[in-house]
């Protein structure tokens, strides 16, 4: 039986109820105290902002807006981190740096229909703004790290890398921007094939398609291939620059017992285009994309008039909770409290109440 | 090195068991008319064409064989890493033989095809406003029924657009038979999936 009109439910919204509520909550719950062992701090920004805050390219397509009544562009929350930096830029701009924030809240984008998209997320994150970059990035890599440790996941990995490789190599192949993008496309691909169409249409020489090559082919190795790598792009200083501030990050998150769990990923290099430095997702089996992704966006708060370094990562709760069947079990059986008359049951149960027990008002009527 | 594998049932099947047979990896024998066969330590899920990216985008599969032209219709959010050089072909522009490309000499142009977003932004970037009509399949007929001035189609040989009174007029693009993978699947089962791809690689590399 087809439910009455108001009763369905537009495209893309979520409700969660019983079990997946509960898993949902504790998944949240258990993130929540990782993040704050830390010492990160919530913030609970708004609902809705200027749409201009929320206007990276690869943002803005899929950013929900309205204008409000004095006439300005307002949007619907569709990232964070934009968020959060306006924030430290704005009402935290007395706080001096670096400073540990955290926020656990939902996402509105428009989506169309793809594997982990939706329109509603929830996403759980924190972000690291100012201090020593690779320490904050260490630091954030092991947050991570001991999450998905905190929630049993097994067998997870970290893929990882850096986009400045991806883009000092490109800029030093001078085409132009729409070429740099359908490469990045490419690249991101992992498309060897592709990617050599395109590069031999453009007359690139031969060590900078080996370099670009090198990206795509050591992709999801372990960290081992590094010098391998180093080599590779020696055709280009800046790249081996960038590669340098990975490598550093690298040995300290191996030194603190993380190298098992890190692949190395410098092929990744599409998505938000505030990323600047090293950028990670973290993959566990089972589900067929990531659960959690991050990276270091050095020029974002500048935008809103706060030039300060930071680095972040989320994980999305709906993929999380996809993935871990078992949930906190349902709360014990609430005592039953009657009687036949209505103000003496309500005394008792508020009795029972200061006591601490669950209650549940019979009123008779179900059974 | 168990793996799950979703193979296009039709033209490329042919290709993709002679190269699994090159590369010394099993394959299911083409009987009967299950969809999942195990084979080795393979899983294969034999699927329509156009389903092979969803099934490896949402992980259901690991990895996928599929025409380079499905992908450019379907821009799934996977990994591409090898050109398996089987199952040429072009993705072309046909018209009724001689006739003008807009008989109708319309501003819009009424375009029959499968693939509807690559049609689309190849006239919108040929600064041709385009009318898309959606087909499933036996697109060759829409322009000789009036339902569409050309089509934009796969072409093999051409036989096909022979046969229905079509020629080509231009192509939109090549294409050939692609391995994907799934983008958790790369790093997670990064071992099967490398041993996969480094036998499909040296069965490309060896001389037949």
């Amino acid at each position: 039986m087809t439910l009455h009109r108001l009763a369905q439910v537009p495209r893309g919204v979520q409700c969660f109820v019983g079990d997946e509520a509960r898993r949902r909550r504790s998944i949240e719950r258990r993130i929540v105290e990782v993040f704050e062992g830390w010492d990160y701090e919530e913030i609970i920004p708004p609902l809705y902002d200027y749409a201009e805050v929320f206007s990276d390219p690869d943002l803005r397509p899929r950013t929900l807006s309205f204008v409000g009544r004095e006439g300005d562009v307002l949007a619907l929350r569709s990232d964070f981190t934009s968020l959060l930096a306006k924030i430290a830029a704005g009402r935290l701009s007395q706080r001096s740096a670096p400073m540990r924030l955290y926020y656990s809240g939902e996402v509105l984008r428009d989506e169309a229909p793809g594997a982990g998209r939706q329109s509603e997320l929830h996403q759980m994150g924190l972000e690291h703004l100012g201090g020593d970059r690779c320490a904050a990035d260490a630091e954030v890599v092991a947050i991570a790290a001991e999450c998905m440790d905190g929630l049993d996941l097994a067998d997870w990995v970290i893929a990882i890398g850096h986009i400045g490789v991806f883009t000092r190599l490109v800029e030093s192949m001078e085409v132009d921007p729409e070429s740099q993008e359908a490469l990045r496309e490419r690249v991101d691909a992992k498309d060897p094939a592709g990617v050599r169409e395109l590069l031999d249409a453009r007359g690139v020489s031969a060590d900078l398609a080996r370099a670009i090559g090198a990206l795509m082919q050591q992709a999801g190795q372990r960290m081992q291939v590094l010098p391998a790598l180093e080599q590779a792009l020696a055709v280009c200083p800046p790249a081996q620059v960038a590669l340098g501030e990975l490598r550093e990050l690298v040995s300290a998150l191996e030194a603190a017992g993380l190298g098992e769990r890190l692949l190395i990923d410098l092929a990744e290099v599409r998505g938000l285009g505030y990323y600047t430095g090293v950028v990670f997702r973290a993959y566990a089996p089972g589900l067929g994309y990531d659960i959690g992704r991050g990276g270091r966006y050095d020029s974002l708060l500048g935008r809103f008039g706060r030039e300060m370094p930071a680095v972040g990562f989320m994980f999305g709760l709906d993929h999380l909770a996809s993935l871990l069947d078992e949930s906190d079990a349902a709360p014990a059986e609430a005592e039953a409290v009657r009687a036949h008359e209505l103000g003496t049951a309500l005394r008792e149960a508020r009795e029972r109440r200061t006591q601490g027990t669950r209650v549940r008002m019979d009123d008779g009527a179900n059974r | 090195m168990s793996l799950t594998i979703a193979l296009a049932k039709g033209k490329l099947l042919a290709g993709t068991e002679a190269l699994f047979g090159r590369a010394g990896l099993p394959f299911p024998n083409g009987d009967g008319r299950k969809l999942v066969i195990e084979a080795g330590d393979l899983r294969f899920l034999l699927v329509k064409d156009v389903d092979v990216p969803t099934y490896v985008e949402h992980g259901v599969a690991d990895c996928g064989i599929v025409g380079r032209d499905v992908l450019l219709e379907a821009i799934p959010d996977v990994y591409e890493p090898l050109d398996l050089r089987f199952g040429h072909c072009r993705l072309s522009v046909a018209r009724p033989v001689g006739a003008d490309l807009n008989p109708r000499r319309a501003t819009t142009l009424r375009v029959g095809t499968k693939y509807p977003r690559v049609s689309t932004g190849y006239f919108l970037g040929h600064g041709i406003s385009a009318d898309i009509v959606p087909l499933s399949g036996s697109v060759e007929i829409a322009p000789v029924l009036g339902l569409a001035d050309c089509i934009v189609d796969v072409v093999e040989t051409g036989r096909t657009l022979r046969e229905n009174g079509l020629e080509v007029v231009e192509d939109v693009a090549t294409s050939t038979a692609r391995l994907i993978v799934n983008r958790a699947s790369f790093h997670t089962r990064r071992e099967s999936v490398g041993k996969l791809l480094a036998a499909l690689e040296g069965a490309l590399e060896r001389p037949r």
